[in-house]
Order: structure tokens, then sequence, then C-alpha cells
């Protein structure tokens, strides 16, 4: 089975269209969307409304609808230099 | 009770945060802090505690200053550069200007020098870190220990918080994917004989650390006063005027809760 998301990008508001299959994780997601965006090297997290998802769920524990659109965000990582 | 003066009352440094019902002034000035880096975070971390009325305060640092931390260190000053001393000692030093009848005490060393026996003298610990493997040591110290970690980053305009609240929440490692990892195996690169820790120059500015830095106090100020940390990431966008608190899962694989499982 194959599902149909959105993919926002918070740094550009650019959005781009996924297919996933049920087994596909965060992470893959993560890093489809990184490299089409060609974004920096960097930690990002996903979110799916106000929760911040783990990288290593599955697309089928997600209770993710058809079409509904989930958030790249960069992760911070600096704050000492 | 006493007769009373007038102008009494602003004798009290502390008299307009104390008008503030549910914070718990008691538990600040007895509490013990530690903040691990006294960088750009941790100059404001510190800054904000010592002016809070928090009196025992460590902060750890392994470096001393270069002059382009000036343009976000409000303790730093021109000049220390070529002073010789370290981070750590520089913000002990101008904090406890700040308010004379404070302790705050610097260490100069590496963040991995920590274990779960010297977190555990801490009531709370805030990080002020710049890079995963740092992260993950503290948390992973903290929690074992059970005292509450609180951590900030930022990158050019955003920033984010985490409050770990053992055994309560999540820690910082469930909120981590393989997009961390990889950030953390480029810091390292090996030369055949060492290994070399990379650490890029990352974009940063006062405002956002500020942000950052204000929220990392006030939520160990909430646990102190027996408040509810924020459930459990914030992230800021400076840009967009926005910030947000999300939710994290406990990472059933996570390391840190399986150890807390088995005990």
């Amino acid at each position: 089975m194959v599902v149909r998301i959105r993919v926002r990008n918070a740094e550009t508001g650019a959005t781009v269209d996924m297919e996933l299959e049920l087994e596909n994780t965060v992470e893959e997601i993560i890093e489809g969307v990184s490299a089409f965006w060609e974004k920096d090297p960097g930690a990002y997290v996903i979110r799916k409304g106000r929760r911040l998802l783990r990288g290593q769920q599955k697309v089928q524990e997600l209770d993710i609808q058809a079409n509904e659109e989930l958030e790249l965000i960069p992760d911070p990582e600096g704050g000492n230099r | 009770m006493g007769p009373i003066r007038p102008g009494e009352r602003d004798e009290d440094r502390h008299d307009r945060t104390k008008l503030i019902p549910w914070v718990d002034m008691e538990r600040v000035r007895s509490a013990k802090v530690l903040v691990v880096g006294a960088g750009a975070l941790g100059n404001e971390v510190v800054k904000n505690l010592v002016l809070f009325g928090f009196r025992q305060v460590d902060v750890m640092d392994m470096d001393s200053v270069v002059r382009s931390n000036l343009s976000r260190c409000v303790l730093f000053r021109e000049g220390d550069q070529r002073s010789g001393k370290g981070k750590a000692s520089l913000v002990a030093e101008r904090a406890r200007e700040l308010d004379p009848e404070s302790l705050v005490k610097a260490m100069e060393g590496k963040v991995q020098s920590l274990e779960p026996t010297d977190m555990g003298r801490y009531d709370v610990i805030l990080g002020c870190l710049d890079n995963v493997a740092a992260r993950l040591h503290l948390n992973a110290n903290s929690y074992h220990a059970r005292v509450p970690y609180v951590d900030g980053g930022t990158s050019g305009f955003r920033g984010r918080v985490q409050a770990v609240v053992p055994p309560l929440t999540p820690c910082l490692q469930c909120g981590m994917n393989r997009s961390h990892f990889k950030v953390m195996e480029r810091r390292f690169s090996c030369t055949g004989q060492d290994t070399v820790f990379y650490q890029p120059k990352m974009a940063a500015e006062i405002t956002t650390t500020s942000v950052i830095a204000a929220v990392q106090v006030r939520e160990a100020v909430k646990i102190l006063s027996g408040r509810t940390a924020i459930a459990h990431v914030m992230h800021y966008d400076g840009l967009e005027g926005t910030s947000e608190v999300f939710t994290l899962d406990v990472d059933p694989g996570c390391p840190n809760h399986s150890v807390g499982r088995l005990s």
C-alpha cells in the first residue's frame, strides 16, 4: 500500500509530495526530502502537528492520512562558540 | 513582624521576582546548578541565573576566548582573548561581579570527564553545548543520575530548548535520528594515527542566543519551583517570530530508558 503525503520545508516554505510504503521510516522521509532540497548536512526532525516523530517510526505507526502535511525542521546544534 | 521602613523593599535585590507567586526563591537560592559550556549560550545562561538569584552555580568549559566570541558573550571583554584565562574562569569571575553573593565556580575541562556521580551533586543541569557527542554524554549521565537537564541549541535565527525531567520525560536521545548521528560522525575524522574532532563554524548571533538562554533558565526555575516543564521540545524561529512546543515519545530503543527499566 502506498500513502501520499506532503512535506513542508520549514526554512523555505517549499513543499514536496512523497509516496511512501507503510514500511518506510521517518528517517527515510528526512533523507528523501533533504536530498531533494539539497539541504546542508545537518540534523533535522519531522513534525506531525504538535508531535515530533521518532526516526525509526514506520509510516504504518504514524496514523498518517492521505495528503497529510508533515514539516521538516532543522534541529540546531550550535550555541557554544 | 517588626516595623517596616519607607523604601525597605527596594533594598531587596530580588523583591520584584518575589512578587511572582509560584517562584520558589528559597529553592532557587539553595539549588546547585551545573552549566556546561561557557560560550554564547553559557554566558547568557549564567548571567540570567545570577540575576535571577541563583547562588551556587558551577560552569564548565575547556576552551579559551577568541575575539569572534565577543559579539555574543555579555561576560567577555575586549582583551580577554589575550588573558590566557579559560572561558569558564572568566564567566565565573564576571558573574560574581554581577552579584557578589553568588558562588559561581569555574571547572576547566571536558564534559566527557563528568560521570553520573558528578551529576548527582546538582539539582539541575543546563547544557550550552555545540555538538551532538557532548550533548549525548551530558544527557545520558544526567538521566542516569536522575537530575533534570535543560538543553539549548542555536543555529542562526533558529533555536531549540528541551527539558528532560527523569524519569518522567523522553530524553535528548529519544528525539535524535540518523541525521544527528551522521552529523556526529562528520565531526570525527580518523587520520590513521589519531581521531581528530572537527568543529565547523556555525552561524550564530546574540538575539537568538538570548532568547534560547532565557527559556533554558526559565525552565530551570519552573522545575525547581515544582511547576511542569515544557513538554517536551520548544523550537524557535526568530525570522518568523514564532515558537512552538512539540511533544515527543520515549523511544523504546533508547539505551537511557532501557537501563532505567532494568534497574
